[in-house]
């Protein structure tokens, strides 16, 4: 599903990203884990498409295609979904134009027609069931006035309405507590699928206590230090990242 | 250049002052309006409250009015639900509701039918900003009164003013009076449209009085085409805790000037002004707001989104003045503009003047580009850039469009805004 080879990606002059590389195959939930400062964010931001970043070297392979030479939105319509660390608030922004539009951009790029109003809206109600949000927030600004919990079960919530190939999660699980943390892992959990691949991007331990990963990657200093299956995960909550820096220069 | 004009406009009052019809401006009046125009001078753009205004339209136009308007116009937006219809054509009436209107409210054209108390309606105009509703004065052809007694529940009316007339063959002159009686309730909607794609030349005068406890939402849309000029200066006097909403959305027009003056001279008289202006291409877009406290406990709030595209200029220039009885005055001013190309302008001026203690004055005043962050959140989503930027564009203007209350006409808006800003439907379908 998705290729990383050997990144090199600055941000303002300074090199965050130095040679990652790293394979997400097709159906396959993979954790990437790693100290503050370590590019986690930057990797998630630049598999989306977000300006001011900038590729140096290395490719990323989505699908077969050069990932990196399409556009945020056109990334979006081939089915990468990036789930917002800090999703933005946009007032005057209704939720549901929101999602509408975003579904119909992608439909409309695969040759089908709108989606019917009437279908759409039951579609996401049931959704947001899942997803335990009032069904008042469909008019509301898009996350205007949301709760940090709020706001992260509406990422979630787009990404189930939206049924991505590739789905980035930044730090999803930030700022929740145990009972948002468990409402937003069943939700990505409900996603699991053979065509479809999840990156998880987490400082935590926790939020794969939920969301078993197929396998768990350390990212430090800019590239992946090490790679194992979920016991890695468990010896990362009880040693720390200390022993891996050390790795990694 | 001003001298020049002034004396056509002598010339062309002079050769037509017969036939304005007395019923709707005394002949005193329309002389004692062109005297003082004289005196004081048509406004230029080195004063500092008309900058940003293009007058020299008026360098162009034909000054006295057309004074026989096209009898019927077929393209009216459809009519509001509950709503009773008045349509100016001109500045002239040609068109009033089926259904007369309620016992407790008089809608009347004062040149079919002068009414004595209407007619005393004090001329204002004292104010520098307020000088083009003295050219009303003097060319006015025809007015809009409108009365609600005390007793008579909540009335809406709709007045439609088109403009017909190329600038060549002559101006139109809306005029509007509103009068409420104590505890009169009204919402008004005016609206100002324009036939075809001709050049002509707007001049627009209302006078609103509302008395003790009464109150007025008064929606105003000016919608013109893109080759009018339009001019327009609103005067308003609240007594007593008097309630005063306006409720403006400005997006046509090759030129638009607003000049607004509140007067809030009865203690707890409060209004909220807000006024969304959209300019695109070589449109301009001019509001200057001016609100008087002149007694306690009164309370304005001034709201203005603005924004400028294309070699568009977007201006408010919103001005509190508190004088001295006025204490305990509450006065908030949020002016927000958007710059949406590297040609466009947008210039927010707020101003307060205080001449008393105890009062809370807050003001904000933000011009800006549409936020990098939403914008990149909603490409995230799959929107295009084109998507993306419209959505953005209208829900700025959605702080004041979401206060119209009579859903009808909110929606009517939203759409007339998104068609405003897009090159396809998209956006429409979008709120479909």
């Amino acid at each position: 599903m998705l290729k990383i080879d050997n990144l090199h990606v600055t941000v303002e002059g300074k090199e965050i990203l130095k040679g990652l590389t790293l394979e997400i195959p097709t159906g396959e939930v993979h954790a990437v884990m790693g100290p503050n400062g370590s590019g986690k964010s930057t990797l998630a931001h630049v598999l989306s498409g977000r300006p001011g970043y900038q590729v140096t070297g290395g490719s990323v392979t989505y699908q077969g295609r050069d990932l990196l030479s399409l556009a945020p939105e056109e990334r979006a319509r081939e089915g990468v979904f990036l789930g917002f660390q800090y999703p933005v608030e946009i007032p005057g922004v209704n939720n549901v134009y929101l999602l509408k539009a975003a579904v119909n951009a992608a439909r409309k790029h695969r040759g089908l027609p709108e989606v019917d109003a009437f279908e759409f809206l039951s579609v996401v109600r049931e959704k947001m069931r899942l997803m335990r949000m009032d069904e008042s927030m469909l008019s509301r600004g898009v996350n205007e006035g949301f709760s940090g919990g709020e706001k992260k079960r509406n990422e979630i919530l787009q990404m189930l309405v939206l049924e991505p190939r590739l789905a980035v999660l930044d730090e999803t699980d930030s700022g929740l507590d145990i009972d948002a943390l468990k409402v937003v892992a069943h939700g990505v959990n409900t996603l699991r699928a053979a065509d479809r691949s999840l990156v998880l991007v987490t400082h935590y331990q926790r939020l794969l206590d939920y969301i078993i990963p197929d396998r768990v990657h350390v990212l430090v200093q800019g590239r992946i230090v090490r790679s194992g299956d979920k016991t890695l995960a468990l010896e990362l909550e009880r040693r720390g990242y200390d022993w891996l820096i050390g790795e990694a220069a | 250049m001003s001298t020049a004009l002034l004396a056509r406009v002598k010339d062309e009052y002079g050769a037509l002052c017969e036939r304005l019809p007395a019923s709707v401006v005394g002949t005193e009046r329309r002389r004692s309006a062109l005297e003082r125009l004289c005196e004081q001078g048509l406004p230029a753009t080195r004063e500092e409250n008309w900058r940003y205004t293009n007058l020299r339209v008026l360098e162009r136009a034909r000054f006295a009015p057309a004074l026989t308007p096209t009898e019927a116009i077929a393209d009216l937006p459809a009519p509001l639900e509950g709503v009773a219809r008045y349509v100016f054509v001109d500045g002239i009436l040609c068109a009033s509701p089926q259904v007369a209107p309620d016992a407790g409210i008089a809608v009347s054209s004062l040149r079919t039918a002068p009414t004595a108390a209407m007619r005393e309606c004090p001329s204002v105009a004292a104010l520098p900003e307020a000088r083009l509703a003295l050219l009303n004065d003097v060319f006015a052809t025809d007015a809009a009164a409108i009365r609600v007694q005390s007793s008579a529940g909540t009335q809406r009316v709709e007045l439609v003013f088109i403009a017909c007339a190329a600038a060549q063959v002559g101006a139109s002159y809306p005029r509007v009076q509103v009068t409420l009686e104590p505890g009169a309730r009204l919402a008004l909607v005016e609206r100002h449209l324009s036939t075809g794609d001709v050049a002509n030349l707007v001049n627009c005068a209302v006078q609103i009085d509302l008395a003790e406890g009464s109150q007025l939402t008064h929606y105003r849309l000016q919608q013109t085409g893109s080759r009018t000029a339009w001019f327009d200066t609103l005067e308003a006097t609240l007594a007593k805790d008097a309630r005063y909403e306006l409720l403006a959305v400005s997006t046509g027009g090759l030129t638009a000037r607003s000049s607004v003056h509140v007067r809030l001279a009865g203690s707890g008289a409060e209004v909220a002004l807000a006024t969304a202006a959209l300019g695109d291409r070589l449109q301009s877009q001019d509001t200057f707001a001016l609100t008087e406290h002149l007694a306690p406990r009164t309370r304005t709030e001034q709201t203005f989104r603005g924004i400028a595209s294309g070699r568009a200029r977007v201006a408010f220039n919103g001005k509190v003045v508190v004088r001295e009885a006025a204490r305990a005055t509450d006065s908030r001013q949020s002016l927000r503009g958007l710059l949406a190309g590297p040609e466009a302008e947008i210039d927010l001026r707020p101003q307060l003047e205080i001449y008393t203690d105890e009062v809370r004055c807050a003001h904000g005043a933000t011009a800006g580009m549409l936020d990098e962050t939403m914008l990149f959140y909603l490409l995230s989503r799959g929107l295009s850039p084109e998507v993306a930027q419209r959505l953005l564009k209208w829900a700025f203007l959605e702080d004041v469009v979401s206060r119209i209350e009579l859903p009808d006409l909110r929606r009517r808006i939203e759409l007339e805004i998104a068609g405003q800003m897009s090159e396809g439907a998209s956006l429409k379908e979008l709120l479909g």
